[in-house]
């Protein structure tokens, strides 16, 4: 077995695992401090891929620019759609907001099929076919930007969580919601701003994919429940486990995506996720709350 | 209308709904009559779960498909008849639900949501990617015209669509009374303690689990025949079959008549199949408005058309003076 | 007075319905055809499209079949079988359509040819590939089902043997979608090599609109193949092709690639040469004139866009159809079906074409190549 091949698979696998837990961690997020399950979060990592593909071709804008732009309108989106449709429920009946982020999402996808269809879109940027090559290991260019905005994105949310006032009201929030109103902690412009930053890192995924990956209606659909079964495993509402888990889950599908047929991979996640609650249902990093 | 005028209507209205294939040859008609066979059995299904005992429940598209493919399977590869498939379609899911109704008991309401539509799209990706059982995305085409032996010798070949109209209409009938006599029965009412309130109707004694499962068990079988029925008629069976355009369209139907209402599902759900070929809506737009009834149904009336009759039969009630009636 | 006016409007009566049942007689001669409008083969949708109406049209102008317009309907059948059967049901119910037309993907025709044999009616197959297809039609099968395109077992039969020539037809990995147009490549790949004492190198398929290729590419580059037949059509195709690039390749492509939809800038590298592929067509064919007449009016149609093989496989099949109509002589679906079983025609590719007794044509195939950074025809190969 070359030394090469694993490398490249890893590689692969950090790479994917990166964009998953972009994505799983605003869901995770959202959770915790709304108790919302978002339904409708692949549809937004859907629709940045769009607004980049658009950005890219039709307006001729550059890499940079389009991620930087999606990434900021993906914030300010989560911000109206707080504001418009999950302020009022509040936490309530789980079954409503479920039902409501469903209806969301029936809204964005077909809605993007009605007015794109659902033929695949390619971006061609100058990026486009360009590697890294390390020896034996070729990495596109592109794949590696993705990895990097990934990691910036960490860093940058582990931060607000962790050092900042606001960050630390989310935190608490998020462990206990009416302790935290005793506290005098706003739930409201809480939840709003996480809401703003779980749906621009959705953007932050889609504008960083969008030049790898053919771009069409469909694509949030299959990421999404990855996403789901990612925070499970990881906890529902424990950020960090969500992003410990999707980078696990995107290395460990691509190690056996190298040796094993590509049917055993597709079932991977929902296998992982139902190992997950039978054994350990709060998840492999829990929340202190039972699942 | 005094009691005994109500049945003798409604068996009127049922002979007069049989005949329609005599009366009239028009495929549209047939073709309302059967998809409103299916979406009423698997929406008045998903309200018997989520409605009746509270649990919401995403996996009724898993039994619907895994009941076309069982029945389909057995049809073509070990010659059963369709009746013995369909019934056997519909037993193997009845025993997935009743494994899906085990786990809700650990899992927590969100995580028992994520679980149950993660299983419909498990269903597909295995119906996609186990090849050399399903046939894979190429599906089973061309599944054979049905015979079913009936009694006194007899034997009905489906090759005519107002056949199946006939047998999945007759099909969804029998299940709506089941259905109907199960809620209004002291079983009925015992489940709608138990979606009111979890904690006080286990105090009085009432088992939730028991509800649960047999709520699930019950609409499993039922969506797992009339899916063996619907490959039939469309005479193929391919992952498609496990599609979430299902789910969400059974989905606005009881939320749309009301969770818990039986009339009410049953009158969306004849609504909501005759309304596209109505409104010639391609499938993308329709499924639009089905998201925009769901987010105005969340927000503004969470108890649908049923929920709105209730209501106002409450008010009304409750502007009754105290006392006797004079 | 009164029997005045009731002979005029009786008189008036039968003339409208005379007039009437006159227009009905005189309006337009159906076809019905099933493709992939949207979804990820919908390029080749498109093709088939421009293919169909562009016989059509040129029928039309030389005055019709039996003095009627021809006019075809499309139907969206997303290349999915369950999707096709819908539609197709339905437009057999309607009953307006003399036959059925396409289907393109070999899923949705081998779908809809039991539904044809139900109602009698003959369906035209122009792009399904699938070696079942033709197995299950004609005799002892489908008598309504008609194949006009080479099916994939006797074009990768042509393939194979070229490659053999050459000594390269050992060590070939295969990776294709996973339908029965991908299947039907890997049987029929394995049964022309071992005709030959072959066999693959290793036998992987893809989801079609599988969005990343990087890991079944790496795991497929460390095995170390001489050729890698690769069998993907449309936006796969691309994505694929683009990611081949990024992994820098360095194992000669074979199969049925898509050579005149390789990107622009890839071909022009000089990435791909040394490429081998199949396919029933190509537009830089000149065994005939006819063929850049045929081209030229294409592009005119399709706004610039030449043919692929999709575009010609549905152009000469539709002529073939209509050919079949003209000498029936009316447009009653059986005696159009025995007209189709005593076709002659005149391909573009030099070939008399008929249907065998398996409603099979067996058309020339093209072998192909890339060299130089362009596409090169390396010869020809009956099938």
């Amino acid at each position: 077995m070359e030394a090469g091949f694993l490398i490249q698979l890893l590689v692969n696998g950090l790479v994917i695992g990166v964009i998953y837990a972009l994505i799983a961690m605003g869901l995770s997020l959202i959770f915790g401090v709304l108790e919302i399950v978002n339904f409708a979060h692949g549809e937004f990592y859907m629709l940045a891929a769009m607004a980049a593909y658009f950005l890219t071709t039709n307006l001729g804008l550059g890499y940079w620019p389009t991620v930087a732009v999606v990434s900021v309108a993906g914030l300010a989106v989560g911000y109206v759609l707080y504001e418009a449709l999950l302020a009022s429920l509040r936490g309530e009946s789980f079954e409503r907001s479920i039902l409501l982020t469903l209806g969301l999402s029936m809204v964005l996808q077909n809605g993007a099929i009605f007015l794109f269809t659902t033929t695949p879109k390619m971006i061609v940027s100058p990026y486009t076919y360009a590697n890294f090559i390390f020896g034996q290991v070729r990495v596109p260019v592109l794949r590696v930007f993705a990895l990097g905005l990934g990691v910036a994105a960490f860093a940058l949310l582990y931060l607000v969580l962790y050092r900042t006032q606001v960050g630390k009201a989310m935190r608490g929030v998020a462990q206990n919601r009416d302790a935290a109103l005793m506290v005098g902690i706003d739930p409201r412009a809480i939840s709003r701003l996480a809401v703003a930053i779980g749906i621009g890192l959705s953007g932050l995924a889609g504008a960083a994919l969008a030049p790898i990956y053919a771009v069409h209606p469909l694509m949030g659909f299959s990421f999404v429940f990855k996403a789901f079964a990612i925070i499970i495993i990881g906890g529902l509402g424990n950020v960090s486990g969500a992003a410990i888990a999707a980078i696990a889950l995107g290395v460990l599908e691509n190690l056996m995506g190298g040796f094993l047929p590509q049917v055993t991979v597709d079932g991977l996640a929902f296998v992982a996720m139902i190992a997950i609650l039978l054994i350990r249902p709060e998840g492999l990093f829990g929340r202190g709350v039972r699942v | 209308m005094n009691r005994g005028a109500a049945p003798l209507a409604f068996l009127v209205a049922l002979a007069a709904l049989f005949a329609v294939p005599r009366l009239t040859g028009n495929e549209y008609v047939l073709a309302f009559g059967v998809s409103f066979a299916t979406f009423s059995v698997l929406a008045s299904g998903l309200n018997l779960v989520y409605g009746y005992t509270g649990l919401l429940s995403f996996a009724q598209v898993a039994f619907f498909g895994v009941g076309g493919y069982t029945c389909a399977l057995l049809v073509t590869e070990w010659h059963w008849s369709l009746w013995t498939s369909a019934a056997a379609g519909g037993v193997l899911a009845a025993l997935i639900g009743l494994l899906i109704g085990y786990s809700s008991l650990r899992l927590s309401r969100h995580a028992f949501a994520i679980v149950t539509i993660s299983f419909a799209l498990l269903c597909m990706i295995v119906s996609r990617d186990w090849v050399s059982l399903t046939r894979g995305s190429m599906g089973i085409p061309g599944l054979p015209v049905p015979s079913l032996a009936l009694p006194g010798g007899l034997s009905w070949r489906l090759n005519r669509p107002s056949d199946f109209f006939s047998l999945m209409l007759g099909f969804s009938l029998a299940s709506h009374v089941l259905i109907y006599l199960l809620v209004t029965s002291r079983i009925g009412r015992a489940m709608q303690a138990v979606k009111l309130n979890e904690p006080l109707a286990q105090s009085q004694g009432l088992n939730p689990l028991g509800y649960k499962l047999l709520t699930i068990t019950l609409s499993a079988f039922l969506s797992g025949v009339i899916g063996s029925l619907f490959v039939f008629y469309l005479t193929i069976v391919d992952p498609s079959i496990f599609d979430f355009y299902y789910t969400e369209t059974m989905l606005i139907m009881v939320i749309l008549g009301g969770p818990g209402s039986f009339w009410g599902v049953l009158f969306s759900t004849a609504v909501l199949t005759g309304l596209p070929d109505l409104l010639r809506f391609s499938t993308d737009l329709r499924m639009v408005l089905y998201g925009l009834i769901l987010i105005g149904a969340m927000l503004l009336f969470p108890g649908g058309i049923g929920g709105w009759f209730k209501q106002r039969r409450l008010a009304h009630w409750r502007k009754q003076p105290y006392g006797d009636k004079p | 007075m009164h029997t005045m006016r009731r002979l005029l409007l009786a008189l008036l009566a039968a003339g409208a319905a005379q007039f009437a049942a006159g227009q009905a007689a005189q309006g337009p001669i159906l076809i019905g055809s099933s493709i992939p409008m949207t979804g990820g083969v919908s390029t080749f949708g498109q093709h088939s499209r421009w293919g169909s109406e562009l016989a059509i049209e040129q029928a039309n102008a030389a005055g019709g079949v039996l003095g009627r317009k021809i006019e075809m309907d499309f139907q969206d059948n997303r290349c999915n079988p369950a999707e096709a059967v819908k539609s197709v049901s339905q437009m057999i119910a309607e009953k307006k359509y003399v036959a059925i037309f396409d289907g393109l993907c070999s899923s949705a025709a081998l779908a809809i040819m039991p539904l044809v044999e139900r109602a009698e009616i003959p369906f035209v197959v122009a792009n399904a590939s699938a070696t079942s297809i033709a197995e299950k039609s004609g005799i002892g099968g489908n008598k309504w089902t008609f194949k006009v395109n080479p099916t994939d077992a006797s074009m990768l039969d042509a393939l194979v043997g070229w490659l053999e020539k050459q000594g390269k037809a050992d060590n070939i990995a295969f990776l294709g979608e996973d339908t029965d147009f991908g299947r039907a490549g890997s049987d029929g790949l394995a049964a022309a090599l071992k005709k030959r004492n072959h066999k693959l190198a290793s036998v992987d398929f893809y989801q079609k609109g599988t969005a990343d290729f990087s890991t079944v590419f790496a795991k497929i580059k460390a095995e170390k193949p001489a050729a890698l037949a690769l069998y993907a059509i449309d936006a796969d195709f691309q994505n694929a092709i683009r990611q081949w690039y990024s992994m820098g390749g360095g194992i000669p492509l074979t199969g049925r690639v898509l050579v005149d939809q390789v990107p622009k800038e890839i071909m022009a590298s000089g990435f791909l040469d040394g490429t081998t592929s199949v396919q029933p067509y190509d537009p830089s064919v000149d065994i005939t004139p006819t063929n850049k007449a045929f081209v030229d009016a294409y592009k005119k149609k399709s706004g610039g866009v030449a043919p692929i093989m999709v575009g010609f496989e549905s152009y000469e099949a539709t002529r073939i159809l209509i050919d079949a109509i003209k000498r029936a002589g009316s447009t009653d679906p059986a005696a159009i079906r025995d007209a189709l079983t005593k076709t002659r025609y005149q391909s573009i590719m030099g070939t008399t074409l008929e249907f065998d007794q398996h409603n099979l044509i067996h058309n020339n195939a093209v072998i192909i190549g890339i060299k130089g950074g362009k596409v090169v025809v390396f010869g020809y190969s009956k099938t």
